[in-house]
């Protein structure tokens, strides 16, 4: 951590120490922090597992006891000089002024902050006995499983929707989608499904019928007591379609009766919801079924009258993976045309560090090297740095590889 | 609130009362500040969902996804109507730019959950179940600056709430508590327990641990 500004700051003291002073003991209380400004000071503190003693060397301009200030606790920690040593004296109410002019060396101590509370996170766990080389994807499905077993199925849902939405192509893809479909029919009244006729609920392997949704069979939920008008949800939620009130498909039968006297305006709505049709997209996706995938992703891109955040949010969604679609069906002009599309029309988007590298994936495949090394470039450079960087980083190195 | 009012029009989203805000395990980009209602931060150990901590309004919390992606180490479920505000990790560093403030409080709050956590695991880490117990009545002691300890002390406390601290089951915590509440040592009710001499668990905790560290 590096100093300020401090010259800045007035009532700020400087301090001389002798060689082997005590700048403070472990357990003290007390609100100064301190800056190095010459000479040495070591930390001495004991792990809070074995006991052992641990020593930490103070560099010059770094600060410390910062924690123990900031958190009003005492000292973990003995801090003595070693040599002649002379430290700057920060009472609290400086030091804020002093890191409020300087957001860096927040940042700076924050990474370092959150650094040690992972790790003792970790040892907190070895204690507990949790067992810390899992793998996400999976766990985070068994979260949805316990959730579903215990019947708290508006919870299960949020959990496997979360995996849809982040491994789509992943091992419990197709288990996923099977748990939305049995709680979301499970939701429309109990008995039955409204989804059985001729939707494939227990079974999304089998491909999908666009008329497999009859207008028809949304008859059930006539002696249904009305669902609240769907609220407008937080962006976590985005994909939210199923238990909970406020549901996309309630919302959609509602207004089918709704306009019941117009049939032909009715006919015109979406026949599900769009944030069901994009999860069937995905599930045909991960089941490398792309035309099918492709029909579905451009139902949803057609459909008009975007009931809410939520269903926008599906769209933009949609925008992106149709150029996945694209290309794994080897329609590479339209599969440009669709993430050039999305970029434009979404440039906020999450997905458009992705939507880029994937321009450069078509282009490298077209054996375009040049267009595909410029994309890969700009990807590499986004923030923030995720898997997705690693990947261009990667198709780089080939490309460059295969150029010599 | 230290924050801007206009924030929440940027950044707010609510949540009804057992909406998932977050899982365990699923990709974590964002923090969240409490403006209304109680979040419960869960996390399912053994197959049983254990609460290890209940937040209310000012309390922060999805914090470490500020500075890396990581899988959330437990989920976050709103209790009541919920108003949060929502930050992504991309916009974090705009958002310390434009408010230093907020800087300067997660600052503060992660000096605290360092040392809370640190606490916790020095509780953990003590092997009799007793001495669990007693240790988080000291801990709970130590958050209340003002306690004069050598009179009775109020700990405002529920036995699930000490078995979260203490790592154990409700069942165990609760044989242990009746038993120090038969001897006297401490009164116990539904939501509180007072402990008669807090020093004297001190004592025992503090000379155990030295003998552990020996």
């Amino acid at each position: 951590m590096s100093n300020g500004p401090i010259s800045q700051s007035t009532s700020i003291v400087t301090r001389r120490y002798k060689h082997g002073s005590v700048v403070y003991f472990e357990n003290d209380k007390s609100e100064y922090i301190y800056v190095l400004k010459g000479g040495r000071v070591m930390l001495t503190s004991r792990k809070v597992d074995t006991g052992e003693e641990v020593k930490e060397e103070i560099k010059p301009g770094e600060f410390f006891g910062v924690k123990s200030s900031l958190g009003k606790y005492p000292r973990e920690e003995t801090a003595q000089t070693i040599g002649e040593t002379v430290l700057l004296v920060l009472p609290l109410a400086d030091f804020e002024r002093l890191v409020l002019q300087n957001v860096n060396v927040v940042r700076k101590m924050l990474r370092i902050f959150s650094n040690q509370l992972r790790r003792i996170g970790k040892m907190q766990r070895e204690v507990l006995d949790q067992k810390d080389n899992v793998n996400p994807a999976e766990e985070l499905f068994k979260i949805g499983e316990y959730y579903f077993e215990v019947g708290r199925v508006q919870q299960a849902q949020y959990a496997y929707k979360r995996y849809m939405e982040y491994y789509p192509d992943g091992p419990y893809s197709a288990k996923s989608m099977q748990r939305i479909r049995a709680i979301e029919s499970g939701s429309q009244g109990g008995s039955g499904s409204t989804f059985d006729g001729g939707g494939p609920v227990s079974a999304p392997a089998a491909p999908v019928h666009d008329d497999s949704m009859d207008l028809t069979d949304f008859s059930i939920d006539e002696e249904r007591p009305s669902a609240p008008a769907a609220e407008p949800r937080g962006p976590m939620s985005d994909f939210d379609m199923g238990m909970d009130a406020g549901s996309g498909v309630a919302g959609e039968i509602d207004d089918f009766f709704g306009s019941s006297s117009a049939p032909a305006a009715a006919a015109e709505q979406p026949k599900q919801d769009i944030a069901e049709i994009f999860y069937e997209a995905m599930s045909l996706f991960s089941q490398e079924n792309y035309a099918d995938s492709l029909r579905l992703y451009t139902e949803i891109l057609e459909s008009k009258n975007l009931k809410n955040e939520a269903e926008r949010k599906v769209y933009e969604k949609a925008s992106f993976e149709i150029g996945r679609s694209y290309l794994k069906l080897g329609k590479f002009n339209e599969a440009l045309a669709a993430f050039s599309d999305m970029i434009k029309k979404f440039p906020q988007s999450e997905n458009v560090k992705n939507a880029l590298f994937h321009l450069g994936l078509v282009y490298e495949t077209v054996k375009k090297p040049d267009k595909a090394t410029s994309y890969y470039n700009k990807v590499v450079a986004m923030e923030p740095k995720d898997g997705v960087n690693k990947l261009a980083a990667k198709r780089l190195a080939t490309i460059q590889g295969q150029g010599k | 609130m230290f924050l801007d009012a206009k924030l929440f029009d940027k950044f707010g989203v609510e949540y009804s009362p057992g909406e998932i805000i977050f899982c365990e395990y699923e990709p974590g980009n964002e923090f969240y500040f409490i403006q209304g209602g109680r979040v419960k931060i869960v996390k399912i150990i053994n197959n049983t969902e254990k609460t290890l901590d209940i937040l209310e309004v000012g309390d922060v919390f999805g914090e470490m996804a500020i500075l890396e992606e990581q899988p959330r180490s437990a989920s976050a479920i709103a209790m009541d109507h919920v108003k949060l505000l929502k930050f992504r990790r991309e916009n974090f560093d705009a958002l310390l730019q434009g408010n230093p403030q907020l800087a300067y409080k997660l600052l503060i709050i992660f000096s605290k959950r360092i040392y809370d956590a640190k606490r916790r695991l020095m509780i953990l880490l003590l092997e009799e179940p007793q001495l669990k117990v007693m240790d988080v009545m000291c801990m709970l002691s130590e958050q209340d600056p003002h306690l004069d300890l050598q009179e009775a002390v109020t700990l405002k406390a529920t036995m699930q709430e000490v078995a979260n601290w203490a790592g154990m089951q409700v069942g165990d915590v609760q044989k242990i508590l009746t038993h120090m509440n038969q001897l006297g040592k401490i009164e116990l009710f539904t939501d509180k327990i007072i402990v008669k001499n807090l020093r004297d668990f001190q004592r025992v905790v503090n000379s155990r641990r030295k003998n552990m560290m020996s």
